[in-house]
């Protein structure tokens, strides 16, 4: 006999998880391993149970359901539930996630709990598609207010002001803040993209700074200028990072 | 267009008649007393003359109307009444010398008479001609000036009326669908508690679509509102918040615009209750201080969530106070430590 498929429920309201359980005990075949109401209990389970499917709400205190996707390694079949998402609806459409959108029917959840175990069944790896759906979401939302990132076993939260600056480390981004150094698996394009423009300026190919943490703008030689921050860091200043320093400032 | 102001109002007319006394005065003491002029004859000059330009005073009304201020240049509005007043005097000067002439017997006595006199007929039809024509001018300037200052009030209370339309209060989509989803879970796992929701939802829907945007209501009627929205909010997050008030009891009927507290509790939901894992308390005072009602709303928040500064829908409310009230500074947003808090004033009406 098989092993009995292994879900765990994510939402923050007690009564969308009561529901969810309700339709997913008439299944002999499926487990229930753990209910979390927050993103970051979430994790820990996740990583602790290794669970074959989530049921993810995407709005969730502390952690969204997309901030808490960046941060599982190898992430099981997720059926996302959102009860109203402009920007998600679109993620998932684009990247044809299934999703279920509350209140949903028993009929609903029976097809999207279906399709998700014949994925199982079919030893089909969610890693590209759910970083597809990350994309897409990344596209949509504007500013960003806050940084996740999982550093061993911690998750640290950076609100976007606390950010001093970003430095350009192969696939990843440093990132320096006040609450120290991090890295976060993105380019520097999608920090420029959605960080503050007011705020941030992409000073070179390989740097971005935080405005405020700006201590002077030194000349050099003739066209050639360096940037001191408030720690005494220099950082160099290309052409046209001057172009876009002079535009904000 | 403005229609002529004499034939359409008996009333003005009427003053027509009395300035033409004036008038008849005038001429009178010009052109009749003092001369060497039987009294029969002297009395038809009169009639003929006066009753002839009172007509044709009338008549310059459409030269006024047509001639106007807005359209043409005052060059060419000046020198088109010096040449129209200077052809229809004279027209007056003929025709009521060829009428009064056919009608006396000595036709050669009154041609002297009418002769001597000319130069003070003319100078009181030209006279005449221009007072008229001012006046003209004068009526159509005031009845534009008032028609444009009553087009101008109606479109400022358009603008402010659809400025108050577009802050007015609206419902949260995430509100309905989440309170749907609560309400569909209820269905099976208490259904008695499902209903309650469900008609708790249709009344706070009912007051939220019926009210418009410049509805007063008493604050007691508000209060009763937003306890159905705390309510089935309470549904959803459970033991995640506490409401408490303190009213003060004249503080009650007092009239407020509807909707005006509702989204500062939306708010406190959206960034207190939800971004907080601990109990939120939401702590509500309304006072009576000089002639505003000064209502307080109160919460706590983890001062870790980094949401940005008040957000849209209290700015709303800001904008719907400043536009009712036509006063600023009627709304105030504190944030210290853990505590978030709004304070709003509402002008009261002293009876």
């Amino acid at each position: 006999m098989k092993d009995k498929v292994k879900i765990i429920i994510v939402d923050d309201e007690s009564l969308a998880r009561q529901i969810s359980k309700n339709y997913l005990s008439r299944y002999d075949n499926v487990e229930i391993a753990a209910e979390c109401s927050n993103g970051f209990d979430a994790i820990k389970k996740i990583n602790e149970l290794k669970p074959d499917i989530i049921l993810l709400d995407i709005q969730m205190p502390k952690l969204t359901g997309f901030e808490m996707l960046e941060l599982i390694e190898n992430p099981p079949i997720i059926i996302f539930t959102t009860a109203y998402d402009h920007f998600a609806i679109k993620a998932f459409e684009v990247s044809a996630v299934d999703y279920l959108l509350k209140p949903f029917s028993e009929e609903r959840f029976e097809h999207a709990l279906n399709k998700a175990i014949k994925l199982l069944d079919d030893k089909f790896s969610p890693d590209n598609l759910i970083k597809n759906v990350i994309a897409e979401h990344d596209k949509k939302i504007e500013t960003l207010e806050r940084i996740v990132i999982k550093d061993g076993g911690k998750i640290n939260i950076i609100p976007a002001n606390e950010i001093r600056w970003l430095e350009a480390q192969d696939d990843y981004v440093m990132i320096h803040s006040a609450q120290g150094k991090f890295l976060k698996q993105k380019t520097m394009k999608y920090f420029e993209d959605h960080l503050e423009e007011t705020q941030f300026v992409r000073i070179h190919r390989s740097h971005i700074i935080n405005l405020s943490y700006l201590q002077h703008l030194e000349q050099q030689e003739t066209d050639s200028y360096k940037i001191i921050l408030k720690n005494g860091h220099e950082l160099p200043v290309s052409k046209s990072g001057l172009a876009r320093l002079k535009a904000t400032l | 267009m403005v229609g002529h102001p004499l034939i359409n109002s008996p009333k003005n007319f009427l003053l027509y008649l009395l300035f033409w006394v004036l008038i008849v005065i005038l001429y009178l003491n010009l052109i009749v007393l003092d001369r060497e002029v039987e009294l029969s004859k002297a009395i038809l000059d009169i009639i003929v003359f006066n009753v002839l330009l009172l007509g044709l005073g009338i008549g310059f009304w459409f030269s006024a109307k047509y001639l106007s201020i807005e359209n043409h240049k005052i060059f060419r509005i000046i020198s088109n009444h010096l040449l129209e007043g200077a052809i229809l005097i004279s027209l007056w000067l003929l025709i009521g010398y060829f009428i009064v002439s056919n009608l006396v017997t000595d036709k050669d006595a009154y041609t002297n008479f009418f002769f001597a006199t000319l130069k003070f007929r003319a100078a009181l039809g030209i006279f005449t001609y221009f007072l008229l024509t001012s006046f003209y001018y004068i009526i159509i300037y005031y009845t534009g000036f008032q028609e444009r200052r009553i087009k101008e009030t109606e479109l400022k209370n358009l603008v402010t009326e659809a400025e108050l339309r577009s802050l007015k209060f609206q419902i949260n989509p995430h509100f309905i669908f989440n309170s749907l989803n609560s309400m569909s879970a209820l269905t099976e796992i208490d259904p008695k508690k499902a209903k309650q929701m469900i008609i708790k939802l249709a009344e706070f829907l009912r007051y939220t679509l019926a009210t418009n945007d410049k509805q007063m209501v008493s604050l007691n009627e508000e209060l009763k509102n937003i306890k159905l929205y705390l309510d089935i909010e309470k549904i959803r997050f459970e033991e995640k918040f506490e409401y408490v008030d303190e009213i003060d009891e004249i503080c009650g009927k007092a009239q407020i615009p509807s909707m005006i507290l509702q989204p500062l509790f939306e708010n406190a939901i959206k960034h207190a209750v939800y971004e907080t894992l601990d109990k939120v308390v939401l702590n509500l005072t309304c006072t009576k201080q000089d002639s505003f009602l000064k209502i307080v709303l109160q919460n706590n928040f983890e001062s870790e969530s980094h949401k940005k500064g008040a957000g849209v829908g209290i700015n709303n409310i800001k904008e719907r106070l400043r536009l009712i009230y036509q006063q600023d500074n009627l709304l105030e947003v504190k944030k210290e430590n853990n505590l978030f808090r709004v304070t709003l004033y509402i002008p009261v009406d002293e009876k």
